[in-house]
């Protein structure tokens, strides 16, 4: 009886799952599996659509470049945006007054949209027309002006710069939280036992920080992996071309955009869905295997 | 198996709904005498105010159907068609993107093939209905709605200014840019963020170079590769004009060198026809010239091509409800009356026989363009397979111009790709 009543209450959460995330999910699953002729389902086509990610040129040209583009996104962002992020949730703690203002100020571009930011970057980066390089100018630094967006050696670190820039509110609101709820007897404890600054940081806040950082690397990762819509905006997609200057900044999701709505073949379906797989299974695989060491790290803290 | 049951209904109900329509089409206010509403896509929301005037004498004529235009924006429009064609909710009428883009609709089966049902085809050459050809079947299936020419713009006010005039040949080209560049002006206002415009200026600057439409033919019938010398120099004739492009090229988007264009920093641009307007609402005081550019050293051919393509056709959906009504709408988009408004109103090259522009420039675009036409190659041609030719051409050139390639790596990469699904 009392089972049964459960059972009414999990239904509505059950239906809503399986038709919005259980059914795409296989769905994609099975659309790998067979050939298209645009929205026209053709015969079985096994690993066909597999393989011919491998070796279809220029996608088998383009598949390992912006595999390591992403992953270079994602070292990146773990750099600039999560270490700059810690820095600021710890700075802010510290502080006295105006923690909430800044912290709503630090997550503010959070709450706007990736094509809205993209936008507004390729604007003001825009070589011709763009405030940053007429600011250069203007102080006498004209000889560091950079079509920032065109140049291949500056494309991708500008594009994670940009990202950062936008996402930053996350890992410190994430490690804002986090601090918050470290219990403050051993900072205290380590600067009765005579420890500095640095010391209490690296030696105590840190490794208690742990689980959370493993929390905010997990999430970032399925970010990175994920990344869209900001390169979208920023460098364009067209095509089956790789975006950004001589491919400067393609990604894997931009792949997959492009091989399911912009190439225009007639079996896109097919290719994009096989892509998606591979691509869930990477990132899920990855997602759950972090996911373990991170339990087994926090298992050893307490 | 229900599904194909589905389109062998809807195919025999078009067929019957064409026949019917042959004898309807031009009379209006039938025996049935009900209204229909036809739903008409597109990807120009900027016409949309146009398009109600347009339609509006459609009604005039035919007060029995009323047309809902319901533009899209034109980056998800194929996305937005793709599903609305195969869906409740779905458009009668839609523009269709042409050549090797179309493709994919017409192999679903999702259009409905109009020879014999719509006569007014006879007004265009069989060269305009190419753009809505099914590859495989040879059926056209969409009415040509406008063509693109593309060509050289130049400001005409910098021009007289600095002593310079139009060029007559290579050379003189090449002399007109350096002074314009000595006084501090970009002579070409190239884009190179927006990669697909780079196959267009190679056509635009070296079509002479490798032949144009006896290139076009040599290559269709398997007699010529891009891997040719001829077509390789005509990459490399971009590496020769490189100097005279913007600094920050690959930084720039279509809409920046417009702009540069537009506000006098730069004398030419290599632009289309469909560049005008926007060019004009940018500056409207711009006192413009078009030119094609001289034969590029070496070249085969000894005068300058205009390079032009179809650009958009209209369609009928295989799930509209109202074939005959759909028909008659299509029927009377290949007349000279609607010719006539997609000159003056959309301001756009019509491709209907014996209709000319009021616009003096477009004018001269389509005498250039009938006087020595060249194919927009990658586009007209190797867009019917995955990966296309103007993709395939747009990376490598883009690659060539920051020197990440040679042209004939560029080449090597353009025949590599298209071999795999191109045979001639």
């Amino acid at each position: 009886m009392k089972w049964r009543k459960a059972g009414w209450f999990l239904l509505p959460a059950f239906l809503l799952y399986t038709v919005f995330v259980v059914y795409p999910l296989v769905s994609a699953l099975a659309d790998s599996f067979w050939r298209w002729q645009g929205t026209a389902r053709g015969g079985f086509a096994g690993m066909a659509n597999f393989t011919g990610l491998f070796t279809t040129f220029p996608l088998n040209h383009q598949l390992w470049p912006a595999f390591w583009h992403t992953a270079v996104f994602f070292v990146g962002t773990m750099v600039v945006q999560n270490t700059f992020g810690l820095l600021v949730a710890v700075l802010l703690t510290e502080l006295r007054w105006a923690r909430r203002f800044l912290q709503t100020v630090y997550t503010l571009p959070y709450l706007v949209g990736g094509l809205v930011v993209g936008y507004l970057w390729s604007l003001l980066l825009s070589p011709s027309f763009g405030p940053v390089n007429a600011t250069l100018e203007a102080v006498g630094l004209g000889s560091f002006a950079r079509p920032w967006l065109g140049d291949p050696a500056l494309a991708l670190p500008v594009v994670i710069l940009v990202n950062a820039w936008q996402y930053v509110g996350f890992p410190v609101l994430l490690f804002g939280a986090a601090l918050a709820g470290l219990p403050p007897e051993y900072a205290e404890a380590a600067r009765v036992d005579g420890a500095n600054a640095a010391q209490r940081f690296f030696r105590v806040t840190l490794p208690l920080l742990l689980p959370s950082i493993g929390v905010v690397s997990i999430l970032t990762f399925i970010g990175s992996f994920n990344t869209f819509e900001l390169v979208y905006a920023l460098e364009g997609a067209q095509g089956n071309q790789p975006t950004g200057p001589g491919g400067a900044t393609d990604v894997l999701g931009l792949i997959f955009y492009r091989v399911a709505f912009q190439e225009g073949g007639v079996d896109a379906i097919g290719q994009s869905s096989a892509l998606a797989v591979l691509l869930f299974l990477f990132i899920f695989g990855i997602a759950v295997l972090a996911n373990r060491v991170v339990r087994r790290r926090e298992a050893t803290l307490t | 198996m229900r599904t194909r049951k589905g389109f062998a209904i809807l195919g025999l109900a078009t067929v019957l709904a064409g026949m019917s329509a042959c004898t309807a089409t031009g009379s209006s206010g039938g025996d049935d005498g009900g209204k229909v509403t036809l739903s008409v896509w597109s990807w120009r929301p900027e016409d949309a105010a146009t398009y109600k005037q347009i339609f509006a004498e459609f009604h005039a004529a035919h007060p029995n159907i009323t047309v809902d235009f319901k533009p899209y924006k034109s980056t998800e429009y194929n996305t937005i068609l793709s599903t609305g064609l195969t869906q409740a909710g779905g458009p009668d009428v839609m523009q269709l993107r042409s050549y090797g883009l179309a493709q994919p609709l017409i192999q679903a089966g999702n259009l409905v093939a109009l020879d014999g049902k719509v006569t007014g085809l006879a007004n265009f050459d069989p060269t305009a209905l190419d753009g809505a050809r099914g590859k495989q079947d040879h059926k056209v299936y969409g009415v040509p709605l406008e063509m693109s020419t593309f060509q050289i713009y130049y400001n005409k006010d910098i021009f007289s200014k600095y002593g310079v005039t139009p060029p007559t040949t290579w050379d003189q080209m090449i002399a007109d840019a350096k002074t314009l560049q000595g006084k501090g002006i970009t002579p070409f206002a190239a884009a190179g963020k927006d990669t697909w415009l780079l196959p267009l200026y190679d056509d635009a600057f070296a079509a002479t170079r490798y032949g144009g439409p006896a290139f076009e033919g040599k290559v269709l019938g398997g007699k010529a590769k891009f891997t040719d010398p001829d077509y390789v120099a005509a990459l490399d004739v971009m590496n020769q004009l490189k100097p005279y492009f913007p600094k920050d090229q690959m930084g720039l988007a279509e809409t920046d060198v417009q702009t540069l264009f537009a506000t006098g920093k730069a004398a030419m641009i290599p632009e289309g026809s469909f560049a005008l307007a926007p060019m004009k609402a940018i500056n409207p005081n711009l006192n413009l010239g078009v030119f094609n550019a001289p034969p590029a050293p070496g070249a085969l051919v000894s005068n300058p091509l205009e390079v032009g393509w179809v650009d958009a056709s209209y369609g009928l959906s295989a799930k509209s409800k109202h074939q005959k009504e759909a028909l008659e709408l299509l029927q009377w988009m290949t007349t000279a009356d609607f010719g006539h408004l997609v000159a003056d109103d959309l301001k756009q090259v019509s491709l209907i026989k014996g209709v000319q522009s009021a616009d003096p420039l477009l004018g001269q675009m389509v005498q250039d363009y009938t006087a020595a036409p060249t194919p927009y190659l990658m586009l007209v041609d190797f867009r019917y397979g995955t990966p296309l030719g103007s993709d395939l051409e747009a990376a490598g050139l883009q690659k060539m111009l920051l020197g990440q390639q040679s042209a004939s790596q560029v080449a090597g990469d353009i025949q590599n790709g298209i071999s795999q699904w191109f045979t001639p």
